[in-house]
């Protein structure tokens, strides 16, 4: 019974060392997350593509445009269209249109999903004014437009085939939060 | 208070004549007796704290409309009164805001309710108080591992719960007080968006501190139950109970990093700029909700597994037979805390989980019931036959069968991601985890309860007193919580004030149900001081041949120090 205190201790640090693991775990499923989002299209997020496929499908699904602002940003931001009827695998182009009615300069960035979640995966942007941030002075407009297509592997998925719509929604953030200006160098992309 | 040890009137232990006396006893305590006591008191002091929050929530709901809280707030947070304004823009500014402070008082109470019934009641009692008992009295041990971690792991819950009722009287949204968002505060309530005020911080710090206290207990009983159990008591051997604490510790040693990781990104999403939950610079909330709950469905099991080895020592005591199906009792206990990791997303079925994703938590939260069943039927059969001896704790151990299982057969409902579409955050739910927790959980309490009073203090209660308290109760609860089944199914929906008056019917019978609920807590607080008074001794072994653990070889109470040789078990 002599060796019970080196046994206990190494069992407590072992113990010990699951719980650290376990912490490390839950920061990493922060990044895993992220990639499992991107990777199957998961909660809406959507997909970046170079270009088109190049031929399309005969087939057309309805897009429809939502567009928010933040209360922080003084801005107009509205879809020039509110739906547009596509093919299935051709290349579009959308406008948004983004007026600064405050009166000082200021940027924004737009968070970006679409709706049915399930539609994530087979949404693709080629090119999209919510890839970089946005400056508009004061009562500056500015036309924003977005290239995308909606890719026809949607056709053979089991759970999206189904979808006769898809909404793609945008939201504007100041890129900037006055609140947490300084701290937020590090996420500011 | 004093709770009075056979220290002194036992002079065959008695070789330790440094044995401590007065306050110093209990603030430097490394008895593993002596810290099971406080930690059930302070369970008994916060769970009367919770029920009292309830009961104010119940009063509320007792009619549509604002009751109480406006005024509750006005008194409590000092609110001017609008009453005696006289311009009637700004009297009627003064009654919206004190409506306003009033509905987020109740759903503070509802955060503060479900808070402080989990980490502060449920959890001491069970682990820290039957746990820290008979852990080591059951394994022949003399004490736990670290007697010192024992006593931090105690007094980090105090200051833990101070900076729980601190949140509840700090600013949370603005203008107003106190944490509303619930136990499980899901971001954006919970981020500065929602709730810009320190209130937050503060409830996120406790449940740090609270934490921490049960990993180091965790890591406490992990290490006791390996390596010092006594000759000839294998893992094969150990007492159900203690093969309950060992699952839940660890399942509180792989689940509470997560929920501690969770927080922390919370608070510095709060204080320092990161953004893991925030949408506008890249976080997703949703992220909170899997972290959450993948240590939230854990956590609901480690409320109930001691209560299932509590269970099991009352059932087998008062049947006079050991446990039906011991071994498979037991590995029921390890898959349920096995599935219980896979499972989390039941409570997410409306996030937007896509078909298949939804189909598999649905299979897996199903495997569960397996498990539960074979316990369910073990106890049973456990019974079956037996000839049962009808003394107290063998009344709330039924009544914990028979309560645990409704609310076994609601959770298999919920299970259903298509019924859980209408279902989720309806007072179904709410019924739900009640059967489950406040009469399945509390049940198993009040059970060990009356099993190790005579055995903690020396004294034995009066049969009487614990079974009207069982009676009031049982009914009690029942008509707090059958009725809310109705109104979940009608689609009332929880954490609100207030509700439109079709559902007034249920909801007064529910609030009736907490008062009579809330007159057996006075009797079980009467029967427990009747019992000090009365002072009627209680013998060694006061239930007989089916009493076959080691602590009821022990004096009632055991001395201070037990086991110096160590028995031997064969
Ligand atoms: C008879 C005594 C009790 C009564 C009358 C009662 C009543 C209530 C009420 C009215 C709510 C709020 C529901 C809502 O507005 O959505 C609630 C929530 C809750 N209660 Fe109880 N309760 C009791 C005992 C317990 C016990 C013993 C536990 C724990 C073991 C417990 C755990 C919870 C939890 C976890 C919540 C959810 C909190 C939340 O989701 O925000 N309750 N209870
Ligand atoms: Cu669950």
């Amino acid at each position: 019974m002599a060796a019970l205190p080196s046994k206990n201790l190494r069992v407590a640090l072992i113990a010990a060392g699951v719980f650290v693991g376990m912490i490390g775990l839950s920061y990493a499923a922060v990044p895993f997350y992220k990639a499992f989002c991107k990777a199957t299209g998961f909660g809406g997020t959507t997909q970046r593509a170079e270009k088109a496929p190049d031929k399309a499908t005969d087939q057309f699904i309805m897009v429809r445009f939502d567009a928010n602002t933040s209360s922080g940003l003084p801005w107009e931001f509205h879809p020039r269209q509110n739906v547009m009827k596509v093919k299935i695998g051709e290349q579009n182009m959308a406008y948004y249109d983004a007026r600064n009615i405050g009166s000082n300069t200021n940027t924004g960035t737009a968070v970006f999903n679409v709706s049915p979640a399930s539609a994530g995966a087979f949404f693709d942007k080629i090119q999209c004014f919510c890839f970089t941030k946005q400056t508009l002075k004061a009562g500056q407009a500015e036309e924003l437009p977005v290239s995308f297509f909606v890719d026809p592997a949607l056709l053979d998925d089991a759970d999206a085939r189904n979808i006769k719509e898809i909404t793609l929604s945008y939201t504007f953030y100041p890129a900037t939060d006055p609140a947490v200006q300084s701290k937020s160098v590090a996420n500011s992309n | 208070m004093a709770m009075a040890y056979a220290v002194k009137d036992d002079h065959a232990h008695d070789d330790h004549s440094h044995d401590p006396t007065g306050w110093r006893r209990y603030v430097y305590s490394t008895n593993h007796k002596d810290i099971g006591t406080m930690y059930l008191w302070f369970a008994i002091m916060a769970g009367v704290l919770g029920g009292f929050l309830s009961v104010l929530m119940r009063m509320e709901l007792q009619q549509p409309g604002i009751q109480i809280f406006h005024g509750l707030a006005q008194m409590v947070y000092s609110l001017p009164d609008p009453a005696t304004v006289t311009d009637p823009a700004k009297k009627l500014a003064y009654e919206q805001g004190l409506l306003d402070n009033g509905m987020q008082m109740y759903n503070v109470f509802v955060t503060a309710h479900g808070l402080i019934m989990i980490f502060f009641m449920v959890m001491p009692a069970m682990i820290g108080g039957f746990g820290n008992w008979f852990v080591p009295l059951m394994i022949g041990a003399p004490d736990m591992a670290f007697p010192r971690m024992n006593n931090i792991s105690f007094w980090l819950l105090i200051p833990a719960f101070l900076l729980l009722m601190l949140s509840m009287f700090a600013e949370g949204p603005s203008g107003m007080y106190g944490v509303g968002g619930g136990w499980t505060i899901y971001p954006p309530l919970s981020s500065t968006a929602g709730t810009p005020g320190p209130a937050m911080d503060f409830a996120i710090l406790s449940i740090h501190l609270a934490g921490a206290s049960s990993i180091l207990g965790a890591i406490n009983f992990i290490t006791t139950i390996f390596n010092m159990r006594a000759p000839g008591m294998t893992l094969h051997k150990m007492p159900l109970f203690v093969w309950s604490v060992l699952v839940t510790v660890f399942l509180l040693l792989l689940s509470l990093p997560v929920l501690a990781g969770a927080i922390t990104m919370l608070l510095t999403d709060r204080n320092f700029g990161t953004s893991f939950f925030v949408p506008s610079k890249g976080g997703d909330p949703l992220l909170f909700q899997h972290l959450f709950w993948f240590f939230g469905h854990p956590e609901v099991y480690i409320l109930i597994l001691p209560g299932f080895g509590i269970i099991s020592q009352v059932i087998s005591t008062f049947s006079k037979k050991p446990v039906f199906g011991y071994l498979g009792m037991a590995y029921a206990m390890v898959a349920i805390g096995v599935v219980g990791f896979v499972v989390w997303a039941h409570h997410m079925y409306t996030v937007g989980l896509d078909a298949d994703t939804q189909a598999y938590f649905v299979a897996a939260t199903m495997i569960i019931a397996v498990p539960t069943g074979v316990k369910i039927f073990s106890w049973i059969a456990t019974m079956w036959g037996g000839s049962i001896d009808f003394r107290a704790p063998m009344y709330w151990a039924i009544g914990f069968i028979f309560l645990f299982t409704v609310g076994g057969v609601t959770g298999v409902v919920l299970a259903n991601a298509g019924v859980d579409r209408t279902l989720h955050h309806t007072y179904y739910v709410v019924a739900h985890f009640h059967y489950v927790l406040s009469l399945g959980a509390v049940f198993a309490i009040f059970a060990g309860w009356y099993y190790w009073f005579p055995k903690i203090t020396g004294y034995m209660y009066s049969e009487r007193i614990a079974k009207l308290h069982f009676w009031v109760t049982f009914i009690g609860v029942n008509i707090v919580f059958f009725p809310q089944h109705f109104l979940g199914l009608a689609g009332m929906p929880r954490r609100y004030a207030d509700y439109p008056a079709a559902y007034e019917g249920w909801n007064r019978v529910s609030s009736y149900g907490s008062y009579i609920s809330a007159v057996g807590v006075l009797i079980f607080l009467y029967g427990m001081v009747s019992a000090y008074l009365k002072k009627v001794k209680a013998p060694d072994n006061p239930w007989g041949v089916g009493a076959t653990t080691l602590e009821w070889t022990l004096s009632s109470p055991p001395p201070f120090h037990q086991f110096s040789t160590l028995p031997v078990i064969k």
